[in-house]
């Protein structure tokens, strides 16, 4: 029995040594490359609800039901925007291409003018339905926009991270540099830092929940706080279902403009 | 009074039928006041209760909405703005009844949008969702991937609404002799061999969308035919024109056109355009004893939507040219209109500033509209506005010199 245990804990030293060389050897571009093209199946569904908190407590929800379809060399997604009742039946849809040079397509359907609108996919600086979240937040944003730099590992509460800072290659970026937490053992983002333009924090993203569905890792809760102005958006994925088949009929203007 | 009772009635039953049947419904209740700046008259005073019944369903939805508008004199104008019901099959879909019809890639700007004509009873003022009339109509969508080919039938033609003598927005004609009016022909028999018929094609791809059109449906706006009488005037005992008789009548046109959008480098480009075979226009050349010549017509536009930083923006230019031009023709060969856009949301998109124009570029007229919007909540919102109408008295936007107006409107949506 002893000697058991004495293999036992030999072999555990040889499995955690040979990680900490892989993972010593992994740069902190792979790692953001890790953390971007970790799968989530190649669809899903589910309901998004976005609470924005202002600093005196104020509270305005959005609902979101959104589809998203992983196509191999492109994704696409459609949005249907149920609440608040002045949005209601607004549709979006975003062709995202793994292509980097290739910028997005974007449609907007505006259901009291009847009509789907192309519309530029160059605002993604501009602030998702007035949350914390601006588009590119929310998007994938491609790896080589950024320089990645490994900043010393962390542990908190017993949790290892990499700590990775991204500095934009445009410099006229909305951002000057973000600082990401990354759990080692999942590669999920946990907490990520925003700098301004001034390289003053302005704001701070924490994943709060993040659930195995499907045999996939979801994050399902969500709190981007601006701690310059004190307001904060909550973002509570639920109802998810993955790699249930949806159609590529799905993604299309009639879907658009019929609804869900 | 009769009237309203009834309207009452009929949607409180609605109401009650709705939320048993589990129908969803949506809509907003709005207060809106102008006041002109040439003498402090109110311009406007508008009640509007917007109603959204829909209930939708794997195979079959439906959509009722009824719009009430009570004015300050107490009249009220209920309007059926659409009342369809759909059905979805595999590769195609079916829309009957009363619809709104949007086509084209425009904005403010109607050239293949043509299908569901226009309320310009308060002139291009009303929101575009409100300026459009529902048509009864069949309409069928097949869909072949990313394409749709659609097919609409308009059983009973619909004419552009104007407004009555009396409206601030009425223009009386300008004739030499007052004339007598003869509408015996304007309104068009409800029969078969009347009715419209729309087709287009649409195809949404990642380099560009695009629509083709094409359509056999009447003129919205009837042609004024023209009947002199010469002869000594009994006053000065000279020959010339006694009287003028003017007979509208609403003639048939083929239209085929267009529209595209494209993004290239972050601005998107757009561009629509219709020809129209055998349209009428007011002429004076004497050979044309109707005072009509038909002449093809181009209307075409081509437009950008780009951002600076924050602020959106978007311009248009927009050309209308008479083909085979002869000078005798009242209108102008051809009338160039621009339109400028700009918006800009603050405050967590809670306030919205907004700047759209039409500028005429043949007489120098143009029509403003700066508007602030602010919302209270999601529910309740204020905007305040003012429609400022500058340029020549004789042309398009300086007509209406007289109405600019400052405005507030109080909306909330449920």
């Amino acid at each position: 029995m002893k000697n058991l245990k004495i293999l036992v804990s030999v072999i555990a030293m040889i499995i955690s040594m040979s990680y900490q060389v892989v993972a010593q050897e992994m740069t902190a571009r792979e790692i953001i490359e890790k953390v971007y093209n970790r799968s989530e199946g190649d669809d899903q569904t589910s309901n998004l609800t976005m609470t924005l908190i202002h600093k005196s407590g104020k509270e305005r929800i959005r609902k979101i039901k959104q589809f998203t379809k992983d196509l191999g060399d492109m994704e696409k997604s459609i949005m249907f925007f149920q609440s608040p009742a002045d949005v209601k039946n607004t549709s979006f849809m975003n062709w995202t291409y793994n292509d980097e040079s290739k910028s997005d397509d974007q449609w907007i359907y505006l259901p009291a003018l009847k009509k789907n609108k192309r519309i530029s996919s160059d605002s993604k600086s501009d602030y998702f339905m007035g949350s914390d979240f601006t588009y590119d937040d929310l998007g994938d944003r491609k790896l080589d926009d950024d320089t990645h730099k490994l900043l010393p590992e962390e542990t908190i509460d017993g949790v290892a991270y990499y700590v990775v800072e991204s500095t934009p290659k445009d410099e006229d970026y909305m951002y000057s540099k973000t600082i990401t937490r990354v759990r080692k053992d999942n590669f999920i983002g946990l907490k990520k830092e925003f700098y301004d333009e001034d390289e003053e924090l302005l704001k701070i993203l924490y994943i709060k929940k993040f659930e195995e569905i499907s045999g996939f890792l979801v994050i399902t809760n969500s709190e981007m706080q601006n701690v310059q102005n004190d307001h904060k958006t909550k973002m509570i994925l639920s109802d998810i279902k993955i790699n249930t088949g949806i159609s590529d009929s799905k993604f299309t203007e009639r879907m658009m403009m019929r609804g869900m | 009074m009769k009237t309203k009772r009834l309207i009452l009635i009929l949607l409180l039953i609605a109401s009650q039928f709705s939320m048993a049947q589990n129908v969803d419904i949506n809509g907003f209740a709005r207060t809106y006041e102008g006041v002109l700046y040439d003498n402090s008259n109110f311009g406007i005073i508008q009640q509007t209760l917007n109603l959204n019944f829909e209930k939708m369903g794997d195979k079959v939805a439906f959509n009722a909405n009824p719009m009430i508008y009570l004015y300050n004199d107490d009249s009220l104008d209920f309007r059926m703005r659409e009342l369809y019901l759909d059905l979805y099959f595999k590769n195609f879909d079916i829309r009957i009844g009363k619809q709104q019809v949007v086509w084209g890639k425009a904005d403010g700007v109607f050239i293949t949008d043509i299908v569901s004509p226009l309320n310009l009873t308060e002139f291009l003022l009303p929101d575009f969702d409100e300026i459009r009339i529902g048509v009864i109509a069949a309409k069928i969508d097949y869909y072949v991937g990313n394409s749709t080919f659609e097919a609409i039938w308009i059983p009973v033609f619909t004419p552009t609404e104007r407004p009555k003598p009396g409206s601030i927005w009425y223009v009386q004609p300008d004739f030499p002799v007052p004339p007598t009016w003869d509408i015996s022909k304007e309104k068009i028999t409800p029969n078969l061999k009347y009715s419209e018929i729309f087709l287009k094609y649409t195809a949404l791809t990642s380099a560009i969308d695009f629509e083709l059109m094409g359509a056999y449906t009447w003129d919205d706006n009837p042609t004024l035919h023209i009947e002199k009488e010469f002869g000594l005037d009994p006053a000065t005992m000279q020959p010339g024109l006694l009287d003028l008789n003017i007979i509208p009548q609403h003639h048939r046109l083929t239209i085929g056109g267009g529209s595209f959008s494209s993004e290239i480098k972050g601005v998107i480009l757009r561009g629509e355009a219709a020809y129209y075979n055998g349209k009428y226009f007011l002429t004076e050349d004497p050979a044309q004893s109707d005072g009509n010549v038909k002449k093809n017509y181009l209307h075409y536009l081509m437009g950008l939507d780009f951002n600076i930083g924050s602020v959106k923006l978007s311009s248009q230019f927009i050309q209308q040219t008479i083909l085979d031009y002869d000078e005798n023709i009242l209108n102008e060969k051809t009338e160039n209109t621009m339109t400028f856009l700009a918006r800009y949301d603050l405050l967590r998109e809670t306030m919205h500033l907004e700047l759209f124009s039409y500028i005429g570029l043949n007489n120098e007229g143009s029509l403003v509209r700066p508007k602030i919007t602010y919302d209270f909540d999601d529910s309740f919102s204020i905007l305040l506005g003012s429609n400022i109408f500058v340029g020549d008295e004789k042309g398009r936007f300086g007509q209406y010199k007289d109405n600019s107006m400052i405005y507030i409107k109080l909306k909330y949506s449920f």
